[in-house]
C-alpha cells in the first residue's frame, strides 16, 4: 500500500517535471511553431475525400499550387458559341423578341472603368480576355479579377482571402473568385443572421 | 465515550430540544432543496455561464475564514499556557470543525457531479496536485479538519478518563495547526488570486485581507457563541477571556479596514478597465445595481463596529461588544461572500453584465448547511462542556465504546 | 475477510457472465459459470471476444488471489481496484439477487453493467489504447440500448507533426452567424439552454475593441452600417489557465494543441470557467437535450458525444472532424471565408501564410495564455 503510494507520488512528480520542462522549452508560441515546423515531415492525413463531388482543376500561381472548382461545367449554357454562332453585332439587331442575358445588369465598378467587353471578347465568346486582349480561360477567371484586385489576389493565393474547400490538410482546395462573387455584380447583399439566442436575453435582464 | 456522549447530547433542557428540533427541520428543508437540485441540475440555482459561482462558494470562502480563526485561540492556550483560553479553545476548535464540515458541504453542493467526487480522492482518482489550487485546498482543508478533530478529541478523552492531557503529545499538533490555519486561508485566497482572467481577484492584497477579515469574523463569532454558552450553561467563561478575544477582533478589524481603504484607493483613484468589477460592486454598472444594498450595508457596519470596538470603554461593555461582534460578523459575511465572489464574474470576460440572484432552492440548501453546522457545533460543544464540567466521565461500562471513538 | 473474498470472486463471475451470456440463471454464489456457450447475439457493436478480452485484461492477475490486501498489492490500475472494492461492497450489500435474477431482462442487466463500468472508469487521458476503445465501445452500445440508434464514435489520437491553429479575418466577417448554427448542430449542444460555443460581437467602427459596448446577440440585417464583427470561442491556448486549475485533470492540452475535456471525468466544479479569460467554456446547468433526429451521430469521445448534466464542455475545433483532415464546422459553414484553419507546423499551410504575411494579433496577449487563435484584417 505504502509502496504503491510512494510510487504514485514519484510518478506524479516525474510527470510534473516532464510537463514543466516541455512548457518551458520555448519562450513563446511563435518560437515553438518555428522550431517544431522545421522538423515537419508532413502528415498522412488527407483532405481529399472531403472535396466531395466538386470537379476541380489544379492551378499554380507563383509558389502556390492548389485546386479550384472547375468552372466551365458550372456555367448554364457553356459553350457560349452554341448560341453565339455569329458576330455580336448581328445578334444585337435581330428582332426575335427573345433577349438572352436579360437578367444580367452590370454592377461592377462604374461605366468608365468597365463594360462587357472588359472581360468578354465578342470575337471569341468561349474565352475571356484580359485588359491587354490576351485570352483567359473560363476556368482561370481569377486572372481577370487579379488585374485590378491585386491585393485580394495575393491574399487568396496565400489563403487569407476566400474559402477553403473540404479540409485543412493536403490537397489544398479553395473556392475561386466567381464561386462567391457574381462577376457582374460582385458586391454581396446584406441579409439576416441565421439565429437569435433568446436565453442570452433572459440571462442579461 | 461515544455512547456516553450520545446519551449526553440527547438529553437536555427544553430550549435545547427546541433548538435542535428547529435545526433538524431546517436541515430537512435543505435536503429537500438539494434533492431538487440533484434532480434538475444546477439550473435550479441562480448561477449561469456568466456568474458561475454564487452563494455556495461565497459561503465556502467565508467559512474557511471562520475555521482558520480558531487558531487565534489555540496558540496562547496550548503553547503559551494561558489558562484563560483553555475553555474557549475547545469551543473554538469545535467551531472550526463545524465550519470545515460546512465548507466541504458547500463545495459538494456546488459540484455538478457529486457522484464522481471520488475522482478527487488521491490514489483512486487523479489529483492535479501542485498545479491546481483547488487540489491544494482539498488537502489543506481535510488536513485541518483532521488536526482540529484529533487535538480536542485527545484532550477531551484524557479529561474524560479523569487524566491530564500530555502536552508533549498535543503541543506539536497545536503548532502545526497554527501554521496550517494560516495555510488554509492563504490557499483559499490563492484559489481566486491566481486567476489572471478575473482582475477583481487577481490582486496581491487578497490573501492578507482574507486573513485579516477571518481573524475579525471568526473570533467575533466565538465571542457570540461564548456569550450564548455563558447564559445557557453552567460552563464558566471569564470576562478576561472574552476581553482577550475581543482584542484580537479589534486588531484584525483595524488591519482589515486599512487594507480595504488601500484597495478602494487603488480601484478608484486611477481606475482602469480592471476596476469595473469594483465599480459594479459599489456603484453599479449600466443600471445593474443588485449588489449595492448589500455592500452599502456591509461597509458602514464594518466601519461602525471597528470604531466602536477601538474604544476600550465601549468594548468593555458586553452589550456593545456583542452588538459590534454581530454587525462585524454580518458585514464580513457580506463582504467576503457575496461582495467578493459575485463581482469577480461581473462584468464577464467580454464586458457583458449578467446579474446573479440566488434562487429559493439555493437559499434553502445554504440555510440547511448552516443549520447542519450549528447542529454539529451544538453537539460538539455540549459534549466538550460536559466533559470539562466533569459531568461526563469515564465509567467502566463504556470501555468498548471509547475504542471506536 | 473470508466473506468479502467470496463476494469479490462473485463479482468476477458476474462480469464474465454478463459478457458472454445473454441470460445467466445460474444461482451459484461463487465463481463464474465458466462453460456457458455463447448464444447467437443481436447486432452488438462490441464482439463478445473483444469484451471478454477487455474483461480478461482487467482481471488478469487477480483471479487467484484473495483478500483486499492482495488485491491492492498486485500491480494493477488503482481505479480498477477501487471499482472492484466498491463492486464487492455493493454485491455484498445485496446486489446478488438482482445480478443473478432471471427476472431482470438481459438488456437491463447489460445497461446496468455498462453504467457500472462507466461510473468507475478512469481518466481518459491516462487510459491505454485498449481502455479507450473499451469505453468508446461501451458508450456506443449504451446509446444503442437506450435510443435504438447506432452512432459512430471514434477515439482518434493526435497526429505527429500537427498543431492546430485558427485565424479570423475581422474585415471579412459579416455577422451572418452561420458558424454558430453549424457549430450547435455539429457539436450536439443543448437546445434548451441554447448553448453556443461561438459568440459574434458586433462592434462599432472607430471605437476599437470595446467588447462591453459590443452586441453579441443582435438580430437585424447584417452587416450593419458602421459596424464590424468579431467572433470568439475557445482559443485553445498553448498555455491554458483552465488546464492548470482543474483539480482532477479532466481537461488537458493534447499534442496537436487541442484543449479537450473528458466529460466523464469532470466533477463540475467550474473552476476552469472562472479561470478562462476568453469566455470559452460552457457548463451544462441541466440535462442537455437534443432532438433525436438532430443528433450528429458522427462523434468523438473528446468531442461532440452526448454530454450529461453537470459537466463542462467547449469548442474542440471539432476534434471529430479536424483529426481526420476535415475543417471544423464553423470554417465549413462560414460563407465569407473569414475563418481559416490549419496546421501551424506545416510551413506551406494557409494558416502559416496568414501568420507570416498579415498583421495578426490575439486577444489579451498580456495574460501569457498564448491562444492559437489569431485575428487579422485585410
Amino acid at each position: 500500500m505504502i509502496k504503491s503510494k510512494i510510487l504514485y507520488v514519484a510518478v506524479l512528480l516525474f510527470c510534473l517535471c516532464a510537463c514543466k520542462h516541455e512548457k518551458g522549452e520555448y519562450h513563446s508560441l511563435r518560437e515553438k511553431i518555428e522550431a517544431e515546423g522545421k522538423k515537419y515531415h508532413g502528415t498522412d492525413i488527407s483532405s481529399e475525400a472531403y472535396i466531395g463531388d466538386i470537379e476541380t482543376v489544379v492551378i499554380t500561381e507563383g509558389d502556390d499550387t492548389f485546386l479550384i472548382p472547375e468552372r466551365k461545367g458550372q456555367i448554364k449554357s457553356y459553350a457560349c458559341t452554341e448560341c453565339h454562332s455569329k458576330p455580336l453585332a448581328g445578334m444585337q439587331h435581330t428582332i426575335t423578341g427573345q433577349r438572352a442575358h436579360w437578367d444580367i445588369t452590370l454592377g461592377h465598378a462604374d461605366e468608365n472603368a468597365m463594360n462587357c467587353a472588359t472581360c468578354h471578347n465578342g470575337n471569341d465568346m468561349d474565352n475571356l480576355n484580359s485588359l491587354t486582349g490576351n485570352t483567359v480561360d473560363f476556368n482561370t477567371s481569377y486572372r481577370l479579377c487579379s488585374q485590378c484586385h491585386a491585393p485580394q489576389f495575393e491574399d487568396w493565393k496565400g489563403g487569407a482571402h476566400g474559402k477553403n474547400i473540404g479540409g485543412w490538410a493536403r490537397p489544398r482546395a479553395a473556392m475561386t473568385c466567381v464561386n462567391c462573387h457574381d462577376p457582374h455584380r460582385p458586391g454581396i447583399p446584406s441579409k439576416w443572421p441565421v439565429r437569435f439566442n433568446t436565453q442570452k436575453v433572459r440571462e442579461r435582464e | 465515550m461515544v455512547r456516553d456522549s450520545l446519551g449526553y447530547i440527547t438529553h437536555g433542557s427544553k430550549p435545547y430540544h427546541v433548538w435542535m428540533i428547529f435545526l433538524s427541520a431546517v436541515m430537512l428543508v435543505g435536503m429537500y432543496c438539494y434533492s431538487i437540485q440533484i434532480e434538475e441540475g444546477l439550473s435550479a440555482t441562480g448561477m449561469t455561464d456568466r456568474v458561475s459561482w454564487g452563494l455556495y462558494i461565497s459561503n465556502f470562502t467565508f467559512l474557511v475564514g471562520v475555521a482558520a480563526a480558531a487558531v487565534m485561540l489555540v496558540m496562547p492556550t496550548y503553547v503559551l499556557h494561558d489558562i484563560d483560553f483553555k475553555h474557549a479553545v475547545l469551543i473554538g476548535e469545535g467551531l472550526a470543525v463545524a465550519a470545515l464540515l460546512m465548507c466541504l458541504a458547500f463545495v459538494v453542493a456546488d459540484m455538478g457531479g457529486p457522484s464522481v467526487l471520488w475522482h478527487m480522492i488521491p490514489g483512486i482518482g487523479v489529483f492535479n496536485f501542485p498545479s491546481s489550487m483547488l487540489a491544494w485546498d482539498v488537502i489543506v482543508l481535510n488536513g485541518y479538519l483532521f488536526i482540529n478533530i484529533t487535538i480536542p478529541l485527545y484532550i477531551l478523552f484524557r479529561h474524560y478518563q479523569g487524566k491530564e492531557a500530555n502536552p508533549r503529545v498535543y503541543i506539536p499538533g497545536s503548532i502545526l495547526s497554527v501554521l496550517w490555519a494560516v495555510g488554509i486561508h492563504l490557499v483559499t485566497a490563492f484559489l481566486y488570486e491566481g486567476l489572471q482572467a478575473r482582475p477583481f481577484w487577481n490582486n496581491a492584497l487578497l490573501g492578507p485581507r482574507f486573513l485579516a477579515s477571518a481573524f475579525a469574523a471568526g473570533p467575533a463569532l466565538i465571542i457570540l457563541v461564548l456569550a450564548g454558552i455563558r447564559s445557557f450553561t453552567a460552563f464558566k467563561i471569564e470576562d478576561r477571556t472574552i476581553k482577550k478575544i475581543a482584542m484580537i477582533v479589534v486588531v484584525a478589524a483595524q488591519i482589515n479596514l486599512i487594507m480595504l481603504i488601500s484597495e478602494l484607493f487603488k480601484e478608484f483613484y486611477a481606475p482602469t478597465h480592471h476596476s469595473e468589477s469594483a465599480y459594479y460592486l459599489f456603484f453599479g454598472l449600466e443600471g445593474k445595481t443588485a449588489l449595492l444594498p448589500w455592500i452599502w450595508t456591509a461597509i458602514p457596519l464594518n466601519v461602525l463596529a471597528t470604531i466602536l470596538l477601538t474604544f476600550h470603554k465601549l468594548r468593555n461593555n458586553p452589550k456593545v461588544l456583542y452588538f459590534c461582534c454581530f454587525i462585524l460578523f454580518v458585514a464580513i459575511w457580506i463582504e467576503k461572500g457575496f461582495g467578493l465572489i459575485v463581482p469577480g464574474f461581473i462584468p464577464g470576460p467580454y464586458g457583458k453584465i449578467a446579474e446573479y440572484t440566488p434562487t429559493g432552492v439555493e437559499i434553502g440548501v445554504t440555510l440547511g448547511i448552516w443549520a447542519m453546522g450549528a447542529f454539529i457545533f451544538t453537539m460538539l460543544a455540549k459534549t466538550s462542556i460536559g466533559i470539562e464540567l466533569g459531568k461526563l466521565r469515564y465509567k467502566k461500562k463504556s470501555v468498548r465504546g471509547s475504542k471506536t471513538a | 475477510m473470508d466473506g468479502k473474498k467470496k463476494w469479490f470472486t462473485l463479482d468476477l463471475g458476474w462480469n464474465r457472465k454478463e459478457s458472454d451470456n445473454s441470460a445467466c440463471g445460474c444461482g451459484k454464489s461463487t465463481g463464474g459459470c465458466g462453460s456457458h456457450s455463447a448464444p447467437p447475439r443481436n447486432d452488438y457493436s462490441i464482439s463478445a471476444e473483444e469484451f471478454d478480452a477487455a474483461v480478461e485484461d482487467t482481471m488478469a492477475g487477480e483471479v487467484q488471489r484473495d483478500g483486499f490486501q492482495q488485491v491492492f498489492d498486485v500491480k494493477m490500475d488503482r481505479r480498477t481496484a477501487f471499482r472492484k472494492l466498491t463492486a464487492s461492497l455493493m454485491v455484498g450489500a445485496g446486489a446478488v439477487g438482482t445480478s443473478c435474477s432471471m427476472v431482470a431482462g438481459e438488456e437491463t442487466k447489460e445497461k446496468a453493467q455498462i453504467d457500472w463500468e462507466e461510473q468507475f472508469k478512469g481518466n481518459y487521458k491516462l487510459m491505454t489504447q485498449e481502455e479507450r476503445q473499451a469505453t468508446v465501445d461501451r458508450l456506443v452500445r449504451s446509446y444503442q440500448l437506450r435510443k435504438k440508434e447506432n452512432i459512430k464514435m471514434t477515439a482518434t489520437d493526435a497526429s505527429e507533426d500537427v498543431l492546430f491553429g485558427y485565424a479570423f479575418n475581422i474585415s471579412k466577417c459579416q455577422g451572418y452567424m452561420d458558424c454558430v448554427s453549424a457549430c450547435v448542430k455539429e457539436n450536439n449542444q443543448d437546445r434548451n439552454s441554447e448553448m453556443q460555443y461561438i459568440r459574434i460581437h458586433e462592434m462599432k467602427d472607430g471605437e476599437g475593441f470595446k467588447f462591453n459596448k459590443a452586441d453579441d446577440n443582435y438580430y437585424h440585417e447584417v452587416p450593419a452600417e458602421g459596424h464590424f464583427y468579431m467572433g470568439t470561442q475557445c482559443f485553445h491556448c498553448d498555455n491554458p489557465p483552465c488546464v492548470d486549475v482543474c483539480p482532477v485533470e479532466a481537461t488537458w492540452r493534447e499534442k496537436d494543441g487541442l484543449v479537450v475535456i473528458d466529460y466523464d471525468w469532470c466533477i463540475g466544479c467550474r473552476y476552469c470557467m472562472a479561470a478562462c479569460p476568453y469566455d470559452g467554456r460552457r457548463f451544462n446547468w441541466s440535462k442537455p437535450e437534443v432532438p433525436e433526429e438532430e443528433v450528429n451521430k458522427n462523434q468523438h469521445y473528446l468531442g461532440n458525444r452526448m454530454r450529461k448534466k453537470g459537466v463542462m464542455e467547449k469548442c474542440t475545433f471539432c476534434v471529430q472532424r479536424s483529426r481526420s483532415g476535415k475543417d471544423p464546422a464553423c470554417v465549413e459553414a462560414c460563407p465569407t471565408g473569414a475563418r481559416i484553419f490549419g496546421n501551424l507546423l506545416d510551413p506551406d499551410s494557409t494558416i502559416r501564410w496568414v501568420l507570416e504575411n498579415k498583421k495578426v494579433f490575439r486577444l489579451k496577449e498580456d495574460l501569457g495564455t498564448e491562444p492559437k487563435f489569431w485575428y487579422f484584417m485585410d
